[in-house]
């Protein structure tokens, strides 16, 4: 009796050996890790690089996901509101407000260290997250500058500048790591500049190769514009990045830019090796309106109408939901997914055509959805389990102006949002038909996570987070968080318990099954 | 139960905004006058700061305040313009602007800000600066690359007739709504843009609930509050109850349904014509 306990310890200990010394050969996010997360990890913005923010994990179900409880929670102290995806490599998690890196013990929600540089310029919006390449981290800086941090410390390797702060661009995006390239974008609207992408080298802070998405500001009838605000995906096969593209400048005045505006308001597939476009797909032609076309890329390999595809998904903030086969860019579904009253139809190639009685006028128009869009930077889900993109909508009315008073620069016009809710969608990938909904009150900064187990996590726009039930969207879990949320939820194990991670305000909140002590 | 959920939220945080709106404007309407804009002007806020505490709140206000409201404070992405607030035009010496910078205004998307007061003396100082200067020059703001503004002016292309005619027909405004009764006055107290967004969607108005206990006891009231989970109203006392939805059966006066039923079925021309017949309502 007594060996064989002892022979019990002994095989215990010896577990828990090979256990931390895993742990201890941990460095941080190597090629592997970001091609295939392990289930205590989330090493990227989206977790893996296909944009589904959809977990295997299933210890959470519909059944116990009533007992959810709270774990830990962590303080920033800040007014600022957490936007940011948390990232975790080696069972830390770094969490993000602009000009701050928290490190944070992912088991405990203890603080590790604490990066913070005030800076005073550029907007300071918001920021999504670091990025992770080995032991570096990679931050946005509002004052428009790429910075790189040892991940054990928080001391800073080396500060390089991305866009030039002074003539209106900032950056506040979470960077893409792909291969050796740290990808990143640039933010602006204020000014008649072009956006890009940059690759920047992560071991030197050197320039990779960097691709423009509109031309140089001053080229005659040529628009600028086309920031690229959010973290694109990326398809090792195809060797292919992904990402979207913003509005076009001037904004709300399309005059001194005629036809489509390339390649605002577009999703782009990029070569990351070299920058090279392969291919671009405008989701709004000649967009007066606002609408970013950057929300996430969603990556899908599957069945549409019979035949297996490789495609790509968005739920664009100009209110169309977009199926594209993503080898090439052609156009496989354009639906709305929300009340649309700004295009006429949608033309040969899939895209919206807009609508001239409904740019932005003197005395006003009528425009759905709001200036906001349908969504936005929060993140939507795809659930492989059953087929269904679901997406944090925004149904939404405003008036739009613009008159030559408010000349060609920057906004050059105004606009009001009048009425909108929030409403979670579930969408048939195949048809573009709303499968369930899930009602949120006010507009919803929340984004989506959905388990294999059937749950889909979110929040409400009155700050409650929630567990859905994934197959018709009933609600299972709730809780108040005291703040409003802005940010999208990830999952992770640990220790043989999965946790769900939310943030409201300025506290992260990790919830998990109840516990034996 | 969905329905009712959504048909009501905007109302009851629009209600919380009238109520400051109304005491901010109270405060100060003793000593003010129109403007072409539309704007309260108060002659004693025209005052000049100093050009470094200018200098240094359009510093901060880049930085924390430019995305949502615009680098000249005339409105950015999401944020109205700063130049045509009555809140700025009533502010002395950052009164309200500061107490609207330190605590949010977390219903409408706005976070608090903790600044010092010397900071927030800046602020002050840029925002009335931005809005004198704006009203000096109307529509002179060029190159700001900010949101501009909308004049009563140029929302008058719409013809009153047509306008009365879809207000009593096509529009079914008249199932709710009197020319010589609830709207009677209407343009004496709304103009321009407010004006038109009051019609599309009063989001000053309040909505009533009925709530039935268990018990069969029924408590009507103001909504003050509504969730999925949560109902909450001010009773006849001026009292805040509240409830778990799922313990009670209520039901919100659903009158502003009909205002976002009609979203879809607008022409433009719709509703330059309703409102001009709604400036006919003085």
């Amino acid at each position: 009796m007594n060996f064989a306990r002892h022979a019990f310890l002994i095989a215990v200990s010896t577990f828990l050996a090979f256990g931390s010394a895993k742990a201890v050969l941990a460095q941080g996010a190597d090629e592997k890790m970001l091609l295939h997360p392990p289930a205590d990890s989330w090493p990227g913005y989206h977790g893996d690089y296909s944009g589904r923010r959809h977990s295997s994990l299933n210890q959470v179900t519909p059944q116990n996901v009533g007992n959810l409880a709270l774990a830990w929670a962590f303080q920033t102290n800040q007014t600022a509101p957490i936007k940011s995806s948390p990232l975790l490599v080696d069972g830390i998690l770094y969490i993000t407000v602009p000009d701050n890196i928290w490190a944070v013990d992912a088991r405990s929600g203890h603080q590790i260290w604490h990066y913070n540089r005030p800076t005073s310029q550029g907007e300071h919006i918001g920021n999504r997250g670091v990025a992770m390449y080995k032991g570096y981290l990679f931050f946005s800086s509002p004052d428009a500058h790429l910075v790189s941090l040892n991940a054990k410390d928080g001391t800073v390797r080396w500060k390089v500048q991305v866009a030039d702060v002074t003539i209106g661009y900032w950056t506040s995006m979470a960077p893409l790591i792909v291969e050796n390239h740290v990808l990143v974008g640039v933010s602006g609207d204020f000014d008649n500049l072009s956006g890009y992408i940059r690759a920047i080298d992560p071991e030197t802070g050197a320039t990779q190769w960097q691709w423009n998405s509109t031309p140089p500001t001053g080229t005659p009838n040529q628009t600028t514009g086309g920031m690229t605000w959010m973290t694109g995906t990326y398809d090792p096969d195809l060797n292919l990045v992904y990402w979207g593209t913003g509005n076009p400048t001037p904004v709300l005045n399309g005059s001194t830019r005629p036809g489509d505006d390339p390649h605002t308001c577009s999703i782009v597939a990029l070569n990351p090796d070299t920058g090279k476009l392969a291919w671009a797909f405008q989701v709004s032609p000649h967009d007066t309106h606002d609408w970013d076309a950057v929300e996430t890329p969603v990556l899908v390999d599957g069945d549409f109408h019979g035949e297996p595809k490789k495609m790509l998904m968005q739920s664009s903030r100009n209110g169309y939901f977009f199926v594209l086969d993503r080898t090439n860019g052609k156009s496989l579904l354009t639906v709305p997914y929300g009340p649309v009253d700004w295009a006429l139809g949608i033309d040969s190639q899939g895209r919206p055509i807009p609508n001239p009685a409904k740019e932005p006028a003197p005395d006003g128009r009528l425009i759905a959805p709001d200036e906001g869009g349908m969504t936005n930077y929060r993140s939507p889900s795809f659930d492989t389990k059953n087929g269904l993109f679901i997406v944090d909508a925004h149904p939404s009315w405003s008036l739009y102006f613009a008159k030559p008073a408010d000349g060609v620069y920057g906004w050059a016009g105004a606009d009001y949002g009048v009425w909108g809710k929030g409403v979670i969608e579930a969408i048939d990938y195949q048809t573009g038909k709303i499968r369930w909904s899930h009602e949120l009150g006010p507009e919803s900064g929340a984004g989506v996570l959905t388990t294999d187990s059937g749950v889909t996590f979110t929040g409400d726009g009155m700050g409650n987070f929630l567990a859905l039930d994934s197959s018709d969207g009933k609600t299972l879990w709730h809780a108040g968080s005291g703040s409003y949320i802005v940010s999208s939820p990830i999952t992770y194990e640990l220790g043989g318990r999965q946790y769900l991670l939310t943030s409201s305000g300025g506290v992260l909140f990790a919830w998990a099954l109840p516990q034996a002590h | 139960m969905m329905n009712s959920l959504l048909s009501t939220r905007s109302a009851v945080l629009a209600a919380a905004w009238l109520i400051s709106v109304v005491a901010s404007t109270a405060q100060t309407s003793a000593n003010t006058k129109q403007s072409d804009s539309g704007v309260k002007q108060n002659p004693a806020a025209a005052k000049s700061y100093p050009p470094d505490l200018v200098q240094q709140g359009s510093a901060l206000f880049r930085k924390d305040c430019s995305f949502c409201h615009g680098r000249d404070a005339g409105g950015g992405e999401t944020g109205p313009d700063l130049t045509r607030s009555k809140l700025v035009t009533a502010d002395v010496s950052g009164d309200k602007i500061g107490e609207v910078v330190r605590d949010g205004r977390p219903d409408k998307g706005m976070p608090p800000f903790d600044r010092s007061d010397q900071q927030i003396a800046s602020l002050v100082a840029f925002i009335h600066t931005q809005q004198d200067n704006a009203l000096a020059s109307a529509g002179g703001r060029s190159g700001s690359g900010g949101r501009k503004g909308v004049d009563a002016s140029d929302l008058q292309t719409g013809n009153a007739e047509a306008g009365k005619q879809y207000f009593e027909g096509a529009g079914g405004c008249a199932a709710c709504h009197s020319p010589s009764g609830d709207l009677a006055g209407l343009a004496s107290r709304y103009s321009g843009l407010e004006l038109e967004e009051q019609m599309l969607y009063p989001r000053h108005a309040k909505s009533k609930v009925s709530i039935t206990l268990a018990s069969g006891q029924t408590i009507g009231g103001t909504l003050a509050y509504l969730d999925e989970f949560t109902i909450g109203l001010i009773d006849s006392t001026g009292t805040y109850r509240s409830w778990r939805t799922r313990d009670v059966r209520y039901k919100v006066d659903p009158a502003l349904n009909a205002h976002v039923e009609l979203f879809p079925k607008y022409t433009d021309a719709d509703i330059h014509n309703l409102m001009a017949y709604l400036q006919t309502l003085r």
